[in-house]
């Protein structure tokens, strides 16, 4: 049995075109997926199913065997934008997740703060969103999706708006954080350097369909110089490949 | 960029001053009757009579407590109904007709039946002026809670959080900045609602006193009353921009 276990899912919004067809997806607890494709391809769609945010008509989906009815405790999910709270400092942020179950005890104050250690923004904690630079709202929200420590991650293009070095120092991070709480990824993304840079699996995604998986057989744990090794660059080469073959 | 701004105030009271001399020696160069058109020395000596024999006072405090009261009834409402119209669809498609024609229909001319009703005095105003306080700031909440980051509700919806902290941890606070427009709004609004509710429904108040000096031909209390009507505006319009930035620090905080 898998960790995540999407079994022939489809979903329509009433009115369009099918956005996802019957998708067959697993995912082995602790690995780390990237879902690739191009804008409206259904990738997104797909994520927020996986998060039980929107039902699928036909097929089912499993999270260690029980199936995805709502969103809970049990996964983080990242947004596109980071979507934090400007009326809240930092560390209240962080702590939503909590304060909106119940009043956050020391101890999760605590976790809170070393999280944000971790992400390099201990100093920060006290200060609202408005004073942090895009790359470090990404990283509080990254902070506030791991408070709960979600079994499984789910993360919808969130680098998309930050530039190439921040984007960098951000997948590392993020790679060390799930490497240490062995937490399950799925991970959106439009870009094929980013999909083969932190995953162990890549899909491509087109119109709806699965129609390529990768397995990325690249050192691990991976390291900024594998960026122009040959080995990533090829595999690099077949997403594109993948994706090229599909719109042809 | 602060040297600049003490510039244009300094320069702003430089115009006041000079438009007043201007007045003043137009008034007295023209032999223009002091009944139609007083020189600003005759209404500063009026505005002066009136404070200090204490005339002008209770007159204030009858504005300023329609006003205070006014004010709160309309905004405590307004921003009620405009928390539960944007939840509720229903209702608002339900009753959002009603509200718009009790809008239209000019509230100065609802005064008459007012006093019909609520009597000659103080609860005919404060109820006009409620009622003008009323709309912007259930329009604003109204907008202002729906137009919440799709994104955030998703946020939301994906921590399990009920109906209730939806509205009160992230509809209200997310919306504040657009409700306190409208409080902005509904504060200049009232002062006009109080004082023109006064012209046609009370014996005391500032309206009440333009329409009293009027009678008595007293050009002079008339524009002294107007000084005080602008004063009081501005005094209102300047504590509700206080709160507003006090409130809207986080928002508007950058490093």
């Amino acid at each position: 049995m898998s960790f995540l276990d999407i079994d022939q899912v489809s979903f329509t919004f009433p009115g369009w075109p099918p956005v996802v067809r019957s998708v067959d997806w697993r995912i082995a607890q602790g690995e780390f997926h990237c879902l690739v494709g191009r804008s409206g391809c259904g990738k997104t769609t797909l994520l927020k199913l996986a998060a039980g945010l929107l039902h699928p008509q036909a097929g089912s989906i499993r999270l260690q065997g029980r199936p995805v009815l709502a969103p809970g405790p049990q996964l983080g999910f990242v947004f596109q934008s980071p979507t934090l709270l400007e009326w809240h400092r930092v560390i209240d942020n962080v702590l939503l997740p909590v304060s909106l179950q119940h009043k956050p005890s020391a101890d999760e104050i605590d976790k809170a703060q070393q999280l944000l250690a971790l992400l390099g923004l201990a100093g920060h904690a006290q200060h609202y969103p408005r004073q942090l630079s895009g790359g470090q709202q990404s990283r509080v929200a990254l902070a506030r999706a791991l408070i709960l420590e979600p079994s499984l991650l789910l993360l919808d293009e969130p680098f998309a708006a930050l530039d190439a070095i921040t984007r960098g120092e951000l997948q590392d991070d993020l790679l060390q954080m799930c490497r240490l709480r062995r937490t399950t990824v799925l991970f959106v993304t439009h870009d094929i350097a980013e999909a083969v840079y932190l995953g162990d699996q890549v899909a491509v995604m087109n119109r709806g369909r699965i129609v390529s998986a990768i397995r990325v057989e690249v050192q691990r744990p991976r390291a900024p110089a594998m960026r122009y090794g040959e080995a990533f660059n090829r595999h690099c080469a077949q997403v594109r490949d993948a994706m090229d073959l599909e719109a042809a | 960029m602060k040297k600049a701004s003490v510039r244009a105030r300094l320069g702003a009271w430089a115009l006041l001053l000079a438009l007043l001399a201007l007045w003043e020696l137009a008034s007295r160069a023209s032999g223009v009757s002091t009944l139609v058109l007083p020189p600003p020395s005759a209404v500063m000596k009026s505005l002066w009579m009136g404070l200090s024999t204490g005339y002008l006072w209770p007159h204030i405090r009858a504005t300023g407590l329609e006003l205070l009261f006014g004010l709160s009834l309309g905004c405590l409402i307004g921003f009620a109904s405009g928390v539960v119209l944007a939840e509720s669809t229903l209702l608002q498609r339900l009753l959002k007709p009603y509200i718009v024609v009790s809008q239209v229909v000019p509230k100065l001319a609802l005064a008459p039946l007012f006093i019909v009703w609520f009597g000659f005095g103080m609860t005919s105003t404060v109820v006009i002026t409620a009622l003008i306080c009323f709309f912007p700031l259930m329009e604003n909440t109204v907008t202002s809670l729906q137009q919440v980051d799709p994104q955030r509700l998703e946020l939301f919806r994906m921590l399990g959080a009920t109906r209730r902290q939806t509205l009160l941890r992230l509809k209200l606070p997310a919306g504040l900045p657009g409700i306190l427009a409208g409080l902005r709004v509904a504060v200049v609004l009232a002062l006009v609602g109080a004082v023109v509710g006064e012209f046609i429904g009370a014996s005391q108040g500032l309206g009440a006193l333009i329409i009293a000096s009027q009678g008595m031909m007293d050009t002079p209390l008339m524009f002294a009353v107007l000084v005080v009507i602008a004063a009081l505006g501005l005094l209102l319009y300047e504590i509700t921009l206080a709160v507003e930035r006090r409130l809207l620090l986080p928002y508007t905080r950058s490093s």
